[in-house]
């Protein structure tokens, strides 16, 4: 009886040091997406400042990055200046977007009037798209080929090499 | 009276060109068109509380999208009941939310894949247990009684001198 307990004993202590191994490795705030290798959901959306109309599909034929932020947000700000920095070196030949995450579009506006931008960001009514994008916070960056598939997410703030390296996928793909 | 005439019509023709040029993508492109009857009246309210309860708020710390007051989860629920009230049934609209989040979003996971350990184990666990302490017990029942005493043994003297007094 004793070997037997001390049998499952060793198998229960093998099974949860296995499972905080696995766990450890990984960055619980991220969540795959199910939308990676499945084509972007679809939106025309209207556009901060300008209120012109922007739809995805004008843009198939080559690679965009669609980024979900807010001016709430302390990451958003902070990788803000490297996106714009990479979409004025990038386009035309990748599109880059910006769509608003719970926010006010007086506040976004304000916030790019000083700070500066390089692509359109527009205003999301009630959330519809980032809902449909699976978006749980932000920032999130969706990267998308030149056929409007979803090759990539990321979750957090950009740096230089994160962005250009995805970007590179959507190249790849 | 002339101003405001038209300025509302002004308000009223902006807003129908939002209309017509913004569009969002749509629970269609996700499940197809809608599988049941449009929900209507009282009961479109009982019907968004219970799907929605089945939906986890993705910025909360486990709560459903019924329960929780964060924008998101109250943004969710609009769309709950707005795909209700266009007859979306249950199954579709925790389609279209899995499609979006995963099966994380799902408060009530599935029964497929790994899964199935969450479901399976702890009965697995239950069953393990009861047939572990049903062994037990029987070992305890068939266990050979302690031997008693042969009266003809020598006994200890000190022993003798108690049971002496105890009489």
């Amino acid at each position: 009886m004793n070997r037997t307990v001390l049998f499952i004993g060793v198998f229960i202590a093998a099974a949860v040091i296995a499972v905080l191994f696995l766990g450890l490795g990984k960055d619980p705030q991220h969540i795959d997406s199910p939308l990676v290798g499945r084509v972007a959901p679809d939106f025309a959306l209207k556009a901060v400042g300008t209120g012109e109309t922007i739809d995805l599909q004008q843009f198939r034929g080559k690679p965009v990055v669609i980024n979900f932020w807010a001016t709430w947000c302390g990451p958003c700000w902070q990788e803000h200046p490297i996106l714009v920095a990479n979409a004025r070196s990038l386009q035309p030949n990748v599109q880059f977007l910006g769509v608003v995450f719970q926010d006010q579009e007086s506040k976004i506006l304000s916030f790019l009037n000083e700070r500066g931008t390089a692509y359109p960001t527009l205003v999301d009514e009630k959330g519809k798209t980032a809902i449909a994008y699976g978006v749980g916070g932000v920032p999130e960056t969706f990267f998308l080929d030149a056929s409007g598939k979803i090759v990539a997410k990321y979750d957090g703030p950009m740096t230089p090499d994160i962005l250009q390296s995805y970007v590179a996928k959507t190249y790849r793909q | 009276m002339r101003l405001r005439l038209f300025a509302f019509l002004l308000v009223l023709s902006a807003s129908a060109l939002f209309a017509q040029t913004s569009k969002v993508p749509d629970a269609a492109q996700f499940v197809g068109p809608p599988g049941g009857v449009p929900v209507t009246g009282s009961a479109l309210d009982t019907r968004t509380a219970e799907v929605a309860g089945l939906l986890r708020c993705p910025v909360c710390q486990g709560l459903s999208v019924a329960d929780s007051p964060s924008e998101m989860a109250v943004n969710m629920k609009g769309q709950v009941r707005e795909l209700l009230g266009r007859g979306y049934t249950q199954e579709q609209i925790l389609r279209y939310f899995e499609l979006s989040y995963g099966q994380f979003v799902l408060l009530k996971p599935k029964f497929e894949g790994v899964n199935t350990l969450v479901w399976i184990l702890p009965l697995l666990a239950l069953v393990i247990g009861a047939v572990v302490v049903v062994t037990k017990m029987k070992k305890l029942e068939t266990a050979p009684a302690a031997p008693v005493a042969k009266s003809d043994e020598p006994v200890d003297p000190y022993v003798a001198k108690v049971r002496e007094l105890l009489k």
